[in-house]
């Protein structure tokens, strides 16, 4: 049974002419335990669909079922509710508010739930060591590290136990160290028994993953599983080459993947690896080259 | 419950974090404060004195005043240029029943010169019970008597003493007046000086007989106020209509002539002191307005510097309510930090002026919860658009406020 099941779902931002298609009619569903990246160029709309899975935001159109419960018409309270004990927010940046201390930013989940101070401040302080960040609680957030701001952050993100993680480039800030840090964190959190979703411009950090869905221009393109550990087989094969500076690069890159997968076929997890590509790495750096062990 | 108090602790630790602009943010609230509470108690505190006054000498005594009407309510101005009491409508009340003494007060013209002339003194004739009816003893000699009702003798007030002589105790000094030498025989302690009353008035006053007056062909001069005092005080009001029939007879049926009871006096002094204090209360809460407008502002400029913060809070859980209560906890901390600054400065203020003037401001505890009352309320209804502003906004749309 699938945890979240979304059906159909459209998001349209903006009227009229300056309208934009964010989201076009995706079809997604996600079973419990699943570690999902989600890859695409920037303005794809993964972070659209994060939202929307998060009950951060309502799709215009199509219907969310998240535990078999339909979500994507709930009142703000509900949603508000949905959101707290089931699904554990980290962002790119500004996670944490900068007046509290860190062990307050990982408890405030719980106050909103109406914990006591004490249980809460107590329950905070466990979910910081599990995360190795004992020694920081009584630090602000502008004492941290980037990498140790994303630890607490997830910290926070577990504090109220959800089901679901929903990271929205949780690394995106943070350097190699910092982000495997974060998701070595996070892979952890996944052997937990805990359904992870989060969105990385990184191929690398597809080896952490279960699953990668690659979108762009609002709709899933491809989705694919992978076991734990390797680069996925398509971020591997076509990514890696496009993860440029510029931008003629990356349009490059995007349309040859679109070429790769055949149209009617976003659902196979078997992407045909062809040869000639890998004359395109020729511009990926040696640290990347080092790590496809063949 | 417990997510008020972090709240609460939230709201403080934002204050702090911006000292200045929350200072200058309770502004209005802390002169708003402020200034009702010192204005109330120094009204009450007045109001207190001359109640205490008229308890203290007016006590069973029914003022008959020369006209109708009271004008003012201030005893200076309420001299009247034309009286129609007579010292015969003295004695008339006199035989009233339940009137125990009946005082005629003849205002008379002219500057008693001793060693000095006395400039701002007023010259009475009157009959030798007039400490009995103000309740007041001399200090140094005695009143004239009915014996000596034609000699030509005085009574000072105590300011009068020393207008007159520069010398506290004037016994056997004599001064002239219209020509005429009298001689000191008493002085009256000090009446306590209250603001709007009339005691400032006997303080600076020369008491004559009234024999002595007629004497010196002074006939008919106008009688100020008749003084009665009536035996017990709940023959005051039948005594006061026996008055008013008496004299409208007397008086070929014309009211020129006001009768007041001790707790009239005390209503018509209290008057004028009521509008002023309302007038500036007004002031005051138009200040404690506009202090809920600059909350207002400041908020509305608070909720949008910390969209982001909302999107978070609302991300982890927050429910639309929590948020409100979290903004409108913060504007009543405000309000009521404001509130308190203002009651502390109120107090220093009303210390002071005990100390300066004879003002006596009295602090009243009703006020002070009035004003933490107000100040509760102006944080919650100013505080209240920026707080729904926060808690309507859509968390997706906070979050991608930078
Ligand atoms: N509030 C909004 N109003 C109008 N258009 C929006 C809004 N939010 C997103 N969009 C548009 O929707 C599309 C998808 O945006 P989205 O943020 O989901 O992309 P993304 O894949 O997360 O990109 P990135 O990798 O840069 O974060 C973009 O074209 C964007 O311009
Ligand atoms: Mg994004």
């Amino acid at each position: 049974m699938a945890l979240i099941k979304l059906e159909d779902v459209s998001k349209l931002y903006g009227f009229g002419d300056a309208t934009t298609l964010a989201l076009d009619e995706v079809n997604l569903s996600i079973n419990k335990n699943e570690f999902v990246a989600i890859m695409g160029p920037s303005g794809s709309g993964k972070s659209t669909l994060l939202n929307i899975m998060g009950l951060l935001d309502k799709p215009t159109h199509g219907t969310y079922k998240l535990q078999n419960r339909h979500v994507d018409r709930l009142r703000t309270a509900q949603a508000a509710k949905l959101r707290r004990d089931t699904i554990g927010f980290i962002f790119q940046s500004y996670n944490l508010l900068p007046r509290l201390t860190v062990l307050e930013n990982v408890a405030l989940p719980l106050a909103y739930k109406g914990i006591g101070q004490t249980r809460r401040l107590k329950y905070a302080s466990s979910m910081l060591e599990r995360v190795g960040m004992q020694n920081r609680e009584y630090f602000y957030p502008s004492q941290l590290s980037g990498g140790q701001i994303q630890c607490a952050a997830i910290a926070r993100a577990l504090v109220n136990n959800p089901q679901i993680i929903i990271a929205d480039e949780p690394t995106g800030n943070l350097d190699s160290a910092g982000s495997r840090l974060v998701m070595e964190l996070l892979s952890e959190i996944h052997k937990m028994g805990n359904t992870i979703i989060f969105v990385t411009h990184n191929p690398e950090l597809t080896r952490y993953a279960t699953r990668v869905v690659y979108m762009h221009d609002g709709m899933i393109i491809h989705d694919e599983k992978t076991a734990v550990g390797e680069v996925a087989k398509t971020a591997r094969d076509k990514m890696y080459s496009i993860a440029k500076k510029t931008v003629e690069d990356d349009l490059a890159g995007v349309s040859l993947l679109m070429n790769l997968v055949p149209e009617k076929d976003y659902e196979t997890s078997k992407v045909p690896t062809k040869k000639k590509t890998k004359t395109r790495r020729r511009t990926s750096g040696g640290k990347n080259r080092k790590k496809r062990t063949r | 419950m417990s997510i008020n108090v972090g709240h609460i602790r939230a709201a403080v630790v934002t204050m702090r974090a911006n000292r200045w602009r929350s200072l200058l943010t309770m502004f209005g609230i802390v002169v708003g404060v402020a200034s009702a509470i010192v204005i109330v108690s120094i009204a009450q505190g007045v109001k207190n004195s001359i109640t205490g006054q008229v308890n203290a000498f007016s006590k069973n005594v029914i003022t008959v005043g020369a006209s109708s009407q009271d004008p003012t309510g201030l005893g200076l101005t309420s001299i009247p240029f034309v009286s129609t009491l007579t010292y015969q409508d003295a004695k008339a009340i006199a035989k009233i029943p339940g009137v125990q003494v009946s005082v005629p007060l003849e205002v008379l013209s002219g500057l008693p010169t001793g060693d000095k002339t006395l400039r701002h003194g007023i010259v009475f004739a009157t009959t030798q019970n007039l400490p009995q009816v103000l309740n007041q003893t001399l200090a140094y000699g005695a009143f004239f008597n009915d014996q000596d009702s034609n000699a030509f003798s005085a009574v000072l007030g105590s300011n009068a003493a020393i207008g007159l002589f520069n010398d506290p105790i004037p016994l056997g000094y004599s001064f002239t007046w219209r020509n005429q030498q009298f001689v000191v025989d008493g002085v009256l302690n000090s009446f306590e000086t209250t603001p709007f009353a009339n005691d400032t008035l006997f303080n600076n006053a020369v008491f004559i007989p009234v024999g002595a007056a007629d004497q010196m062909s002074l006939y008919n001069n106008p009688v100020y106020q008749i003084l009665v005092k009536v035996k017990k005080a709940a023959l005051l009001p039948a005594v006061a209509k026996k008055i008013k029939t008496t004299l409208l007879n007397s008086h070929g049926g014309q009211a020129d002539f006001s009768v007041l009871l001790p707790s009239q006096i005390a209503g018509s002094s209290t008057s004028i002191l009521n509008l002023m204090t309302e007038l500036t209360l007004g002031i005051a809460i138009v200040s404690l307005f506009v202090g809920g407008v600059g909350i207002m502002n400041v908020m509305l400029v608070s909720v949008t510097e910390r969209m982001h913060e909302i999107g978070i809070r609302k991300a982890i859980g927050a429910s639309n309510r929590q948020i409100l209560m979290q903004f409108l906890i913060e504007s009543t901390t405000v309000s009521i930090v404001g509130c308190m600054i203002g009651i502390v400065l109120a107090v220093l203020a009303i210390f002071s002026l005990r100390a300066a003037t004879n003002l006596a401001p009295a602090m009243q505890w009703p006020v002070f919860a009035a004003a933490a009352v107000v100040s509760i309320l102006i944080g919650i209804i100013f505080g209240s658009v920026p707080a729904i502003r926060a808690a309507r906004k859509e968390p997706i749309d906070a979050l991608r406020n930078d």
